[in-house]
């Protein structure tokens, strides 16, 4: 009996000795094939080649904040800030639809350092989150806010040009590393030009239209936006991204965030799609069919009804280019 | 009388092509010998990234036209003779130049805004047909199931039609149509399959083209006269990214996978499928599946199935051949093969921003339109929309030669 | 590329099924445009948005009684304007341009350029400016000689 015990635990060591093999060889595999796709140089630079994706609550609010039930909130039946409950757009999605409190991602105090105008304008986008983030509408994200939106994204560098493709509806950006023109009109994602400062790759980003947006919070920025990326490659698999962000029409000094953007390591990662041009046809062109098509959703504890309506005049094309 | 370039011309078309060699420009002619053979890759010395892997870095695109069929005049001549080109290159500037304008008030001289502002004329290239295989230049047969396809959306379309002036008139946008002034019910009726192309209705943004929506670009992407087809590749050790600048602002990123996995799974189906590529010593062959259902090349949708050869024909060109299959399209695969030059990189201006959307006024400017006339009709003030065209396409040339 | 769809009125687009529609035009401007409302107009750029698929002028109009309109201009596509050397330095506000056009089936002021030209008559957008893409055919109109 004890030896036919023995046996069986020999047996089961002997299996669980096997698997661990396994497991260890295909951990082995992996790292080693990851490590020769991607070579920790590049014509002597460090290669940030790979698959990427920040892992924090930037896309929400750059800023600290506590957790709260939504983004767009109406009074409570308190008046307090803190006592304030989702809004109708957002009620249905409970918990799914609530924003995690962060630490933010602003160095120094915090605060982002709006001119007094400036920050009624930001409020003002904060309130109508629906009608003006521009993500909502899946327009290009513009930079930095690519960088932290929560979609991988993919660094092929060469030796002139590292180009980041973003899964998030196909977004792109070139970094030139070698002389370029300048492009012939502002742009959403900038225009990038890169240079080594050691292992460091320092990204000067010029040329944006007023756009985009930081995060889901309303923080904006005009047309004079001028952002210096410092990209320093803490291990094989974490980054440390820092962004110098100026914009004297909007903000009273230049200020600065850092996060870091971490590998991610899955044996076959690749990005897919998310096109989402597509997705959001209905919330863009939904108030213009013939027959309005999403209107009715009943669930057990409440009914969602929808009415379109078409801005009256100017505001009608004025809301697509908000 | 035929015309031929002149001399001085043809040197100084020498000369800068000598200079691409040592100083990428992008002032260049086709600067090699046309290539009788379908894969066989050029010789001569591979160019080489730093790091040892074949070269494929650059802006590209094509810098001559060449239909994608060959004309029936040309039956059995695979390439041009230079008289040839430069006679088609005479007609077609001739062409260009002449905006025409139709009657003013017509719905035709509205359309015909799309004239030389939007289009791109290029020299004629030197083959008579982008397709080199089936030898006669042509896309393959048909199955039968695709011609039933076709047909019932034709039908589809032309019913949309019926009640129109364009079906009164006997116009060519009818032919295989008829005539009724009473408008079709299928126009509150869906189309048999999900909609992609122009149809002459707007009911909601399916209605409409898939460029209408800015959901376009697609694979393969060999050449476009609207805005051209530009395609930025950049590589780095084991790696390779590809994104396009296409038409009117449409653009891409292509993801390709170099690592040896399989396809993804079948049940993830993509717009611009799933490609896996490997070197094939020069070349890069990239092997694309998982085309989603709401894409369409030439008629195939989500079993389009595509082989692509990417090789470094010399220091500014990049040669290209893509076979298509789709057994339930086409009674046999069928290869195009086209020759991209490079373009300067310096001059930002070549490879801008591509993207459609953020502008894309015009979709919803079309179907407040059509709202604006159904309201009018529904008041007694206005014509019945059933009965007008606002599908037509009028591109503002007549019939290119290259026909 | 695909030449075969650059045939006038209707073989584009409808009558055929599965064409790579990406060579079709991005959109039929009969669909947007009233060909019954004709536009013709002298006014001053006030902003220009360069965004594919169209540009799109904004243009002050100064109407008879002294009221001024503000009419958006739908013109040609930035990605190729700009390979043929225009920037946005290329039409500058404060520009006059005579407009020469349709206006919106909605009834907006907006219309599309069935022909732009400067007040000179220079057409506007046509032909290229400066570099321009040289492999591109020059009209055998702008052909010096």
């Amino acid at each position: 009996m004890r030896g036919r015990f023995s046996g069986s635990m020999i047996t089961v060591a002997m299996a669980a000795a096997a698997i661990g093999a396994v497991i260890s060889l295909s951990v082995t595999r992996t790292s080693v094939q990851a490590q020769a796709t991607h070579p920790a140089r590049v014509g002597g630079k460090p290669n940030f080649s790979g698959i990427w994706q920040a892992n924090n609550e930037a896309n929400w609010n750059l800023q600290p904040h506590a957790a709260l039930p939504a983004a767009v909130t109406q009074s409570g039946i308190f008046p307090y800030d803190y006592a304030r409950v989702p809004a109708a757009p957002v009620l249905a999605l409970g918990a799914a639809g609530g924003v995690p409190g962060s630490l933010g991602v602003v160095q120094g105090d915090g605060q982002i350092p709006y001119k007094p105008e400036a920050l009624l304008i930001k409020k003002a986008n904060a309130e109508h989150w629906i009608d003006r983030d521009p993500e909502l509408k899946c327009y290009l994200p513009g930079i930095p806010r690519a960088m932290y939106m929560p979609y991988p994204f993919q660094i092929t560098q060469s030796t002139n040009e590292i180009h980041i493709a973003y899964e998030f509806s196909n977004t792109a950006r070139t970094i030139h590393l070698d002389r370029v023109e300048g492009p012939p009109d502002d742009t959403w994602m900038g225009h990038s030009v890169g240079r080594w400062d050691g292992d460091t790759l320092v990204v000067d980003v010029t040329n944006f239209n007023d756009r985009t947006w930081f995060d889901r919070a309303g923080n904006f920025h005009s047309d004079a936006l001028h952002l210096v990326e410092r990209f320093t490659l803490m291990s094989t698999d974490i980054i440390r991204y820092e962004v110098t962000i100026e914009d004297p029409k909007v903000f009273t000094r230049p200020w600065r965030i850092a996060m870091p953007l971490y590998r991610r390591v899955e044996p076959n990662i690749q990005l897919l799609e998310f096109r989402c041009n597509e997705f959001v046809e209905e919330f863009m062109y939904g108030n213009l069919r013939k027959q309005q098509l999403v209107k009715h959703w009943e669930g057990d504890t409440m009914t969602v009804d929808i009415t379109r309506k078409v801005p009256p005049g100017d505001g009608f094309y004025q809301w697509y280019g908000k | 009388m035929r015309t031929r370039l002149p001399m001085s011309i043809v040197a100084v078309m020498v000369t800068i092509s000598v200079l691409a060699v040592l100083k990428p420009t992008n002032v260049t002619t086709a600067d090699q010998a046309p290539v009788a053979s379908v894969t066989t890759p050029p010789a001569g010395p591979v160019l080489k990234t730093p790091w040892g892997e074949p070269d494929l870095q650059g802006i590209w695109t094509d810098e001559s036209d060449t239909p994608l069929q060959r004309p029936a005049r040309y039956a059995n001549q695979e390439f041009f003779t230079e008289e040839q080109r430069a006679e088609l290159d005479k007609e077609r500037s001739a062409l260009l130049g002449r905006d025409k304008r139709v009657e003013p008030g017509t719905e035709l001289d509205v359309a015909g805004a799309y004239n030389g502002v939007f289009m791109s004329f290029k020299h004629t290239g030197l083959r008579t047909s982008l397709i080199v295989d089936p030898p006669d230049g042509r896309i393959p047969a048909l199955t039968p199931e695709a011609q039933k396809i076709a047909a019932a959306d034709r039908q589809f379309r032309l019913a949309l039609l019926q009640a129109t002036e364009t079906c009164k008139n006997k116009s060519v946008a009818c032919s295989g149509g008829s005539y009724d002034p009473t408008p079709s019910p299928q126009r509150t009726a869906l189309p048999p399959r999900y909609n992609t192309a122009r149809m002459n209705r707007h009911d909601g943004p399916e209605d409409d083209a898939l460029p209408d929506r800015c959901l376009t670009g697609g694979l393969p992407e060999f050449g476009n006269a609207y805005g051209g087809s530009f395609r930025r590749i950049v590589q780095t050790p084991g790696g390779i990214s590809m994104f396009y600048d296409v038409g009117q602002g449409q653009g891409w990123q292509r993801n390709i996978v170099m690592n040896g996995s399989p396809h993804l799974p079948t049940n993830i189906r993509q717009w611009y499928g799933d490609s896996r590529g490997h070197w094939d010593g020069p070349t890069l062959v990239i092997d694309v599946t998982n085309f989603s259902p709401k894409t369409d090349f030439q008629g195939s949708r989500e079993n389009l199935h595509l082989v692509e050869r990417w090789t470094r024909a010399g220091p500014s060109s990049l040669e290209y051949v893509v076979t298509i299959e789709d057994p339930t399209v086409w009674t046999r695969p069928w290869t195009v093969k086209q020759e991209f030059t490079k373009q300067s990189e310096q001059e930002n201006k070549i490879y801008y921003e591509p993207r459609c959307v953020e502008g894309n006024y015009a979709l919803p400017s079309l179907l407040l339109g059509a709202r604006t006339e159904d309201r009018a009709f529904a008041e007694g003030r206005g014509p019945d929309p059933a009965t007008r065209d606002n599908a037509t396409d009028f591109v503002g040339v007549e019939e290119d030669p290259l026909q | 590329m695909r030449l075969e769809r650059l045939v006038k009125v209707g073989v584009v687009g409808i009558a055929l099924w599965g064409m790579a529609t990406s060579v079709s035009a991005h959109h039929a401007f009969a669909a947007e445009f009233d060909a019954n409302k004709p536009v013709n107009f002298k006014g001053t750029v006030t902003k220009m948005e360069w965004v594919n698929p169209h540009t799109w002028l904004h243009v002050d109009v100064k109407k008879p009684d002294g009221t001024v309109e503000n009419w958006a201009v739908e013109a040609g596509t930035p990605n190729v304007l700009f390979r043929r050397g225009f920037t946005k330095e290329s039409l500058l506000p404060g520009t006059e341009v005579v407009v020469d056009g349709y206006q919106s089936k909605d009834g907006s002021h907006r219309c599309n350029g069935r022909d732009l030209t400067l007040p000179d008559g220079r057409k506007l957008f046509l032909g290229s400016s400066g570099t321009g893409a040289p492999y591109e055919l020059t009209p055998s109109s702008q052909k010096s000689k």
